[in-house]
């Protein structure tokens, strides 16, 4: 028998019975429509889940905390990251290149944080402007937009040396009018979709910095005494970051060069007489290229005896829930299709009994019992498939509705307000398409399977039968 | 050496514990062209015989050899290819399959053998015409009357050019005008190529169609006679000749289309 004499005779038998193929059909189309729209939905909320977790963080990144509180606090003599015994480990330089070495580090971005009653930093003509607290960071500026921070205005100089800083978002409004009773102002809404402007123009300003004298009490005023000209800097800002909550030093910080920050600590302690102070950084940012090395590159670096973080445990968490509530959704999907196999096999068994005798009547005028066995395999796969087509069009359907109705990411959004706002709820690739209609064939064929076998051996004997 | 040969054929059923003979010994040998009737009343073992000539089922003991070939000793397989290069059969209650039209009934024996789809419609349609239902080729079964399904059946027992046709009571469910008519019609077509009939009945009236009659009673050859009065006693009647020459012709360059 040809191939496709075989495919017109399960058309044929299949339009014989319109109805009730009609109504196997809508049972494989509710199934794969339950399943394609439950995988789209897991999609969606995976892909809203990294949208998420980038919003919150770099998942690239490991974060290092360091065991120093600041510059200029007096530690313990003995405090050394290669032989401190009992003491914890400094995260310096020596801890920098261990840390470089490890399988998947590709940056690392130390911050060395110098605390703010160290300088007096002022702006402003006749230095009218007085920072009240602001953190000052030392980094390697090269790395910044490596690492995610992102300049508003302004832009990075080739050197900045002692010269140039980098202002946070926000860093201008720490500063202070000395001459209206150290009144300040804060970024706010006026109201009209503006914000309230600091008192000065950062990019247009000089930056005045001095080292303070902290032996000697402040003055009424509460300024301190600098150590005299070589201690104070007459600094450009070059930058100013776009402000990102996730990262403190974007918004209400001052960074400056390391170099330029290693020396001003330095300058600090001479100046205060301080001998035994910790250079080590605050805190080490490493850049994991590979995501699946994020992990290990934190627990490596955890060995060693420091506090690292990172997006890695948390996306981990989340996942797991997201994969729970997958699992869910697609057992419950999963049980609906197979519903739709056994309403397959109940058909094609139905069929099977009203055509006995045409089967043995087939045998009878020389059809190879193979042939038949594929007229049924065929008929059932073909109940599948095209269930399966008719359920990828409408699951697409559902799909867009549901983007365009739906707003945030189910599953996502209670976690993080209105973070997976821009991302669809609902994702259908082309793969799923080809996969739920390969699935729903597969599903028509094995239903198909133990109905055909039981066609094929049904005897020729049936056509002589008289009813 | 006879077309059919039937040695020592022994049916045996087991219905429980009994056994029941339903045929006990048989014995026969039928020439090629030769329209054998079988005659018997019910649970004579008429039925049983043809079903394993026709290889439906398998002999307890004993062969039948089919030109040269034992059927008995044959797989599914062998029998289905056999079935397709050498039988036609025609079933008393026509059983055609009813989602199909006339002329795709009738070229059902051919779409198993893998014959083309314009070629089996030709083919087809020339033995409908043979068989005087070219104007019913697109009914389906539910619409056309018992005599005209049955010459359906006729033409697609006879369209494969088979060596040997078997009917189980053809006209069982015919009235006596319309059993006249296709029993000529059969006997004719047969005559046409010298193909073999076996034809197997309880009628008494139908078996005088036949060259030769094999009378079974409870599983045993009573008598095995020639037909003295056979019916219609020419081959050919002046009324229908044309039309049966006409299809005959069709029919010659069909069968050199198919090869056989």
């Amino acid at each position: 028998m040809k191939f496709f004499d075989i495919i017109g005779m399960c058309f044929k038998n299949l339009w014989r019975r319109k109805l009730r193929t009609l109504l196997t059909v809508l049972g494989v189309v509710i199934g794969s429509c339950a399943i394609i729209v439950m995988i789209s939905l897991g999609l969606g909320s995976n892909a809203a889940l990294e949208y998420s977790l980038k919003q919150m963080g770099d998942l690239n990144v490991v974060t290092v905390y360091g065991n120093n509180n600041g510059g200029g606090v007096v530690v313990d003599a003995s405090g050394s990251s290669k032989n401190a015994s009992g003491a914890p480990p400094k995260l310096d330089d020596a801890a920098l290149e261990t840390i470089k070495a490890l399988d998947g580090v590709e940056v690392v971005f130390p911050k060395l944080r110098l605390d703010s009653n160290m300088f007096s930093i002022y702006a402003g003509k006749n230095n009218r402007y007085k920072a009240q607290w602001i953190e000052i960071y030392g980094v390697f500026p090269e790395e910044l937009e490596k690492f995610g921070y992102k300049i508003d205005q302004g832009q990075l100089p080739a050197e900045m040396g002692n010269k140039y800083i980098i202002f946070g978002s926000q860093a201008a409004y720490q500063f202070a009018d000395t001459k209206r009773k150290n009144r300040m102002v804060w970024k706010e809404d006026k109201g009209d979709g503006t914000f309230t402007e600091p008192f000065f123009k950062p990019l247009e300003e000089t930056i005045f910095l001095a080292v303070n004298n902290t032996k000697k009490d402040p003055d009424s005023n509460g300024n301190y005494q600098s150590g005299g000209r070589s201690y104070e800097h007459k600094l450009k800002v070059a930058a100013v970051l776009k402000e990102d909550y996730n990262k403190y030093e974007s918004v209400n910080a001052i960074m400056l060069d390391m170099g330029f920050a290693k020396q001003l600590l330095a300058d600090y302690n001479r100046l205060n007489g301080i001998k035994n102070y910790d250079t080590s950084y605050t805190e080490v940012a490493i850049w994991v290229k590979d995501l699946n090395k994020v992990g290990s590159v934190q627990d490596a670096v955890t060995e060693m005896g420091f506090q690292a973080y990172s997006m890695d445990s948390i996306r981990d968490q989340l996942q797991g829930q997201v994969v729970k509530q997958q699992m869910l959704l697609g057992g419950l999907a999963a049980i609906s299709l197979f519903v739709a196999a056994i309403g397959i096999t109940n058909t094609m068994i139905m069929s099977i009994y009203e055509r006995t005798k045409e089967i043995g009547v087939m045998k009878v005028l020389g059809c190879f019992i193979s042939n038949i066995r594929q007229m049924f395999l065929i008929e059932a796969g073909f109940i599948g498939f095209i269930g399966g087509v008719i359920g990828s069009i409408i699951s697409i359907i559902i799909s867009i509705v549901l983007n365009a109705v739906g707003g945030g990411a189910i599953g996502v959004d209670m976690y993080f307000g209105d973070t997976g706002k821009s991302v669809p709820i609902s994702i259908i690739p082309f793969w799923l398409i080809l996969l739920a209609i390969a699935f729903s064939t597969l599903i028509g064929l094995v239903s198909g399977f133990s109905p055909a076998n039981r066609a094929v051996k049904i005897s020729a004997l049936e056509a002589i039968k008289n009813e | 050496m006879p077309f059919i040969e039937v040695k020592g054929l022994r049916k045996v059923y087991r219905l429980g514990s009994e056994k029941v003979v339903a045929l006990n010994k048989i014995d026969l040998e039928i020439e090629k062209g030769e329209i054998c009737c079988i005659l018997g009343t019910s649970g004579s073992g008429k039925s049983t015989f043809l079903n394993m000539l026709a290889g439906l089922e398998k002999p307890t003991k004993g062969s039948i050899l089919i030109g040269g070939r034992d059927i008995a000793k044959m797989s599914e397989k062998e029998l289905a290819k056999f079935r397709q290069e050498n039988t036609g059969f025609i079933f008393q209650s026509y059983n055609l399959l009813p989602s199909l039209t006339a002329a795709e009934n009738v070229s059902l024996p051919l779409m198993f053998k893998g014959i083309s789809k314009n070629k089996r419609e030709k083919i087809a349609k020339s033995m409908l015409k043979a068989v005087g239902l070219e104007n019913r080729m697109s009914h389906r079964p539910n619409q056309m009357s018992g005599g005209q399904q049955q010459r359906v059946g006729i033409a697609r027992a006879f369209v494969a050019k088979p060596n040997v046709v078997f009917a189980d009571e053809p006209t069982g469910n015919l009235d006596t005008k319309t059993t006249a008519e296709v029993m000529e019609l059969m006997v004719r077509m047969c005559r046409k190529y010298n193909q073999t009939l076996i034809l197997v009945t309880h009628d008494v009236d139908i078996a005088k169609y036949a060259d030769r009659i094999v009378h079974l009673i409870d599983g045993n050859i009573d008598s095995d006679k020639r037909n003295e009065s056979i019916v219609p006693k020419e081959p050919l009647e002046k009324e229908d000749g044309k039309t049966i020459n006409n299809a005959c012709e069709n029919e010659n360059m069909q069968a050199e289309e198919i090869g056989q």
